[in-house]
Formats: structure tokens, C-alpha cells, sequence
């Protein structure tokens, strides 16, 4: 048995679930894939060979976020008014306000995290489901490599979010000077826990699976 | 060995035999790459006093004023509470509830349950509910954005500074400790330590009754 295992790791590539096995997705354990346990004996968790419907929820809140991402964009973000003037403000224009004070550092960091980010995160669920369909056969670690930087970038987008939230709740002076959130933080938020839940329910086996 | 002691890749399914690196090393899958282990020294002592300290330190970063600005004789301060606060008077409340559970529920909550398990991995007391509070804390890390809330606020600040004069107050201090914390307590947990002693706790149990 020992020679078992590790010829099964040094040459023969294998994959827990072709040996039976399922790892499960919370603990790590291996336990044998039979008809009738369905829970992890370590951690009680009920076991997946694969995330259950990956492609199909992945692809339904990949959709959901692409078709918010466009009032997000369109509508503003923030109303900045000074002595009654009201200002809105959508995620470019903020941007284009940031250079014109000459807040470049600023703006890079803006842009990245509420224009590209979003923008990349959605353009690369969509190729690796691509992927995973129709079965592409591509150098999979890269891939891999792509799903690891879209699943870890994705939480960074709420800076803007956080950064209303503070605006708003300190410049809040009447008539004076006074930041009202708009309607795109919502579904620029919506956007940004979209694609979190579908990087989350993408399970990046496929890639390796659809690999002959 | 049974089939079962092996172990496989959570990112590629790699079937492998289980790697035993010392501190300091890491293990990563020889397919995807995948960071399997990555042993911590004193990884249950360290957590337990992190977290410790976390849940000391959240109470004057949620409390206290952060920032204070001033503008044409005005003054005002804010708070994380505030924030949500504020959004929640603009019937902004999807938005308002975000921003309640990524930065104050979520850290709570994390920094809660990696005492509650550390401290009993270090008391060596199974609970029946280990492996649960495990589960949650490994989902729910992700969603705890302390560190991309401090980058709110710088941001905040850098386009407050052409129209106010800011001040720094006290509670921003104990915010900047508690992501310096937060931030050393998820690196010191080491998950798969975790799970092991988990695993023996409640094999002890088991011999036990």
C-alpha cells in the first residue's frame, strides 16, 4: 500500500476523485466516495467531489454582475454639494476630478480598484467558464494562476464603497457642504459581492478536469 | 496506509502524499502550485494572544472618532458606525448593511471565533462545535475588508484635504493596531495544524465515551 501511494504521486498524475476519493472542501480530509456517506467524518461537512453546480451558479452571478456593471457606471456615485450647488458625480467622473486636482497616485489607485478590477474580474470568469465548456485545452496552471489573482483582487474593489461611507457620514454640513451617496453605489456594490460569490462557487478542478 | 491518509490538492484534485514541511517551508502542489501547508511557529499560542488583542482593540477603533474635519468653522467627526450610520438616513440601506458586515460584524465575528477555537486547541477541551466554528472562520475571512477599509480611508482623507482640515483622533490609531493585528492573526493560523488537532480533540472524545 505505501508503494501504492507513492507511486501514485511521484509519476502516475491522478486525481483524488479517478481514485474515488473526495477531498473534503472545508477540512481537507480525504474520504472514499461511497453511496451513502455524504458527510465528512472529520468535520461533518457535506462532501463534493466538485463544487455542486460550479458552472451553472458561476455563470448566473457572472450575468447578474455584468448587467449591474452598467449602472453602476452610468449613474452617479456621490452628489457633492457646496452651498446648495449640487454636483453628481459618477465612478469616471470622480476619477477625472481626482487628476484635475492633481491627485494622480490617487486616481491610479481609484481607477484600479473600481474600473479595472471589476472590469478584469468579469472579462476572466467569463473565459474560464469558456474554458471549462467547451473543454479548452490550455496550460492549466497559468489558468489556475488567473482564477488565484481574480478570486484574491475581487474584495479590494469595495474601497469606493468605504470610501462613501466616510464621505459621507463626515461631510454632512447642511447647507454648506454636504456628500449624498447615489444610486450607483448600490449596484456597484451589488457588482462587487456578485462577483465574489461566482469566484467563490468557480471551482478551478474543472480547469484540470476538461485536461487530457 | 490506507487510501484515506493521502491527500489531494484543493485547487487541482492532485492526488499526493501528504508533505511534511518544517517551519519556515512551504508546501505547495508540484501540479498547480497550490500553497498546501505553510507551517507557523507556536501557531495556537500565537492566535490565542492575537486574538486577545483584537478583541481588545476593536472596541476603541469601533468607539472612537477616527477622523475629524473642519470646514468654514465647522467641525465633525466620524466613525466606522457612523459611516454606516449615515447611509443607513439616505435609505441607502443595501450599501449601509455591506458596510456594516465587512467592517465591523465580519472582524468581529472572526477575531471571536479564532479565540474561541484557539483557546480550546490550547486547553486541549473538545467542543462538539470546533469543527463548525472552524468552517465559518474559514468563510468568513474573506469577507472581513479591514485592510480595504483603511484604504477607504486614506482616500477619503486625500480628497477631504483640498476642502477641510482634517484631524487624526484617537480612535484611528487603535483602527491602524487592530488591522495590524488582524492582519498578523489570519497569517499565524495555520490551518492545517488547525484541523489535525481538531481532528484529535475529537478522536478523544470518542475513545473517552
Amino acid at each position: 500500500m505505501e508503494n501504492y501511494a507513492r507511486k501514485l504521486a511521484m509519476k502516475v498524475e491522478k486525481s483524488a476523485l479517478t481514485q474515488g476519493l473526495i477531498r473534503c472542501h472545508d477540512c481537507g480530509r480525504l474520504a472514499k466516495q461511497t453511496s451513502h456517506t455524504n458527510h465528512c467524518p472529520l468535520c461533518d461537512s457535506r462532501l463534493h467531489a466538485r463544487t455542486s453546480n460550479s458552472f451553472q451558479r458561476t455563470a448566473a452571478l457572472l450575468l447578474s454582475g455584468v448587467s449591474l456593471y452598467i449602472p453602476a457606471n452610468i449613474f452617479p456615485i456621490m452628489t457633492v454639494s457646496q452651498f446648495g450647488v449640487g454636483e453628481p458625480h459618477t465612478i469616471v467622473g470622480g476619477i477625472i476630478a481626482l487628476i484635475h486636482s492633481d491627485m494622480i497616485p490617487i486616481a491610479m489607485l481609484v481607477l484600479i480598484a473600481s474600473i479595472l478590477v471589476p472590469l478584469l474580474k468579469l472579462l476572466g470568469l467569463g473565459l474560464l467558464l469558456l474554458c471549462v465548456y467547451y473543454r479548452w485545452q490550455v496550460n492549466a496552471r497559468l489558468w489556475t494562476n488567473m482564477y488565484r489573482i481574480i478570486a484574491f483582487v475581487g474584495r479590494w474593489s469595495m474601497l469606493d464603497i468605504f470610501m462613501i461611507s466616510i464621505l459621507v457620514s463626515l461631510v454632512d454640513l447642511g447647507g454648506v457642504a454636504q456628500i449624498i451617496a447615489g444610486p450607483a453605489a448600490t449596484a456597484f456594490a451589488a457588482v462587487v459581492v456578485l462577483t465574489m460569490f461566482a469566484a467563490k462557487s468557480f471551482d478551478p478542478r474543472l480547469i484540470w478536469d476538461s485536461q487530457q | 496506509m490506507s487510501k484515506t491518509d493521502l491527500e489531494a490538492c484543493a485547487e487541482c484534485d492532485l492526488l499526493l502524499n501528504p508533505a511534511r514541511p518544517a517551519l519556515g517551508e512551504k508546501a505547495r502542489c508540484p501540479r498547480c502550485g497550490y500553497l498546501l501547508q505553510r507551517p507557523r511557529k507556536q501557531s495556537i499560542e500565537r492566535t490565542l494572544a492575537l486574538s486577545i488583542a483584537g478583541l481588545i482593540l476593536i472596541f476603541p477603533a469601533n468607539l472612537l472618532p477616527l477622523v475629524g474635519i473642519k470646514i468654514l468653522g465647522n467641525t465633525r467627526d466620524g466613525n466606522i458606525w457612523s459611516g454606516v450610520a449615515a447611509l443607513f438616513g439616505e435609505n441607502m440601506w443595501g450599501v449601509a448593511v455591506l458596510v456594516f458586515l465587512a467592517s465591523i460584524l465580519f472582524p468581529l465575528l472572526n477575531i471571536i471565533l479564532s479565540l474561541l477555537i484557539s483557546g480550546h486547541l490550547y486547553f486541549k477541551k473538545p467542543n462538539p462545535h470546533l469543527a463548525r466554528w472552524m468552517r465559518w472562520l474559514q468563510h468568513l475571512d474573506e469577507w472581513a475588508m479591514l485592510e480595504v477599509y483603511t484604504l477607504g480611508i486614506i482616500v477619503a482623507c486625500v480628497k477631504l484635504a483640498s476642502i477641510a482640515e482634517l484631524k487624526f483622533d484617537f480612535g484611528l490609531y487603535a483602527f491602524i493596531a487592530l488591522l495590524i493585528i488582524t492582519g498578523m492573526l489570519s497569517s499565524s493560523l495555520d490551518e492545517y495544524l488547525f484541523w489535525r488537532h481538531i481532528g484529535e480533540l475529537r478522536q478523544k472524545v470518542g475513545h473517552e465515551s
